[in-house]
């Protein structure tokens, strides 16, 4: 459709393969009209989040699942966690945007970076938490032996045995942030920290939709989910089910 | 849940460093989800009278006489259960088929991921498109199948529309059912289906004997994940529909969107979260509660 000169959309019957592509849609849609914008700001967002989640997410996940904390405590802090992830968004959305508008961050990248390092946390604990547990101890003991501290074995012997879990967990975090579209349209208000999902939705509540552009829009939102999905495919349903089956 | 077997002597230091790791991630869960909860109980009991704030029930009572309140969580409840039933039936059905057939699954895995993975705004907009009477592509063919489609307007239909934003549910998650239930076949032994073939058993008794018992957790978690998922549903028919035609499609997410952020009535939003928050914390107990009764019995 992106590929598709207006009279091509509207034929009827459809003109599915025999058009003559364009790449006016886009040329308007990123050039013209403020997608680009909106595409960085998504990119930032995005990047931003996923890497505080991973920081603070990992570090719990690790003393979750190495340490017997005291009343089991551990285990009910675990669970815990995973509730904070059932909240339907719409229920946090509310007092968030009051917080937010309190604090001045309205409208802004960080209001929408805060939240959803606050969204994936719960995700990257239980997904480290599972990677973590399958390492075998024998190899920290080791490290710990040799003079290692604690913050160095996790760093130079656990770390590097989870990197392919870390990065699918890290992909999974860039995918949710990415396509995250509640929070965005709540929080921001103008093109200076619209998300690229917000801005697209912007274009359709209009009364003439322009089909092409959001089509362009919309394939350019798609390709670098593609392209991540294809990377943590081996993941994909530990990651979809929150680590509770392991594919 | 795994019982951890062994564990470092909890030593007073390590149980410090324990604490200093876990710290950080706890202060930034609570201040973004345990203290806006506590806040917006506080927005939903407070109502704004001339001598400033009073405190009272009566966000909550208007709930309960608010016919449009009601709509939306009917809504909400037929389109979850709706969906729920064609997601499992189809994406139980595909992988049982599948998982009985190596080859070609990479290709299906790869194929099915797709849907899931597209940003729920732009699955909104391509079946908005394609659902348009005039050229979308649903009617497009339909029309060339020779099938009269003057009466087909889709969401601009209200006796349509419902079913619309369902079928759009389930054409982006039946693959993640798939690919959860497919992996939890996978995982199953071969020796339960050997003991049973050796016991004479037919394929229905194998299937209701060993493969059922055996997926249990793997469609627990799969039920549990998508009704959490489709009782908050905002994105897609946010999209595709806006709640309409008129209130045919509101659910209770839409709704107390706008209820907040279109007419800044912020206490009786939070009310309104608070039952929707209720119910799905009643709902995921009893997954819960399933998943640990398996638990107890293995």
């Amino acid at each position: 459709m992106s590929l598709k000169r207006e009279v091509d959309q509207f034929a009827n019957p459809p003109r599915w393969l025999f058009f003559r592509p364009t790449l006016e849609h886009y040329y308007e849609a990123f050039v013209i009209q403020s997608f680009v914008q909106y595409l960085i700001t998504s990119a930032i967002v995005a990047v931003a989040s996923t890497a505080c989640a991973l920081v603070l997410g990992t570090l719990a996940a690790y003393s979750l699942a190495r340490f017997e904390l005291p009343w089991n405590l551990d285990r009910k802090l675990s669970l815990w966690i995973l509730s904070t992830r059932m909240f339907p968004a719409i229920v946090t959305a509310v007092p968030l945007f009051l917080m937010m508008r309190d604090l001045r961050l309205l409208d802004t990248r960080l209001s929408l970076i805060i939240v959803y390092t606050g969204f994936n946390l719960p995700f990257v604990v239980w997904m480290m938490r599972g990677f973590f547990v399958e390492v075998p101890r024998d190899l920290e003991e080791a490290a710990l032996v040799d003079g290692d501290s604690r913050l160095g074995a996790l760093w130079r012997v656990v770390l590097p045995l989870v990197a392919p879990g870390l990065a699918a967990t890290a992909v999974f975090c860039l995918i949710v942030s990415w396509n995250e579209f509640l929070f965005a349209l709540v929080l921001t208000q103008t093109d200076q920290a619209m998300t690229l999902p917000v801005g697209i939705a912007g274009r359709v509540t209009q009364y003439e939709i322009k089909w092409g552009i959001m089509s362009a829009a919309g394939a350019v939102a798609i390709i670098p989910i593609l392209a991540f999905a294809l990377v943590v495919q081996k993941y994909l349903v530990r990651g979809l089910s929150l680590g509770a089956v392991k594919g | 849940m795994q019982k951890l077997t062994r564990s470092f002597n909890a030593s007073s230091r390590d149980l410090l460093f324990a604490t200093l790791l876990v710290t950080p991630a706890l202060a930034v869960l609570v201040s973004l989800s345990i203290y806006p909860l506590l806040y917006s109980i506080q927005i939903a009991l407070q109502t704004d009278g001339p001598a400033g704030p009073t405190w009272s029930f009566a966000n909550f009572s208007r709930l309960a006489g608010d016919n449009f309140f009601l709509a939306a969580m009917a809504h909400t409840f037929i389109y979850s259960a709706f969906a729920l039933t064609f997601e499992f039936v189809l994406g139980f059905a595909l992988a049982l088929i599948l998982n009985s057939t190596i080859r070609g699954q990479r290709v299906f895995r790869a194929a099915f991921l797709i849907p899931m993975m597209i940003p729920p705004v732009v699955v909104g907009v391509v079946w908005r498109l394609m659902l348009n009477p005039n050229f979308g592509a649903v009617n497009g063919v339909l029309r060339q199948l020779g099938i009269n489609t003057e009466q087909l307007t889709w969401t601009a239909s209200p006796r349509l529309a419902l079913a619309a934003v369902i079928a759009v549910d389930v054409w982006q998650w039946t693959p993640f059912v798939f690919l959860v239930l497919l992996a939890g076949l996978q995982a199953i032994p071969q020796e339960p289906y050997e003991a049973a073939r050796v016991d004479g058993s037919n394929a229905w008794q194998t299937f209701r004997h060993v493969t059922l018992p055996l997926l249990k957790p793997a469609i627990l978690i799969v039920l549990l994940l998508r009704t959490m998922d489709l009782l908050r549903v905002f994105d897609q028919i946010f999209i595709l529909t806006e709640g309409g035609p008129g209130f045919a499609t509101e659910t209770v997410s839409l709704y107390i969107y706008r209820a907040a952020f279109r007419f800044s009535d912020f206490g009786y939003a939070a009310a309104m979260s608070f039952v929707l928050l209720i119910i799905t914390n009643l709902i995921s107990a009893i997954y819960i509660r399933l998943l640990q009764s398996r638990e107890g019995v293995a």
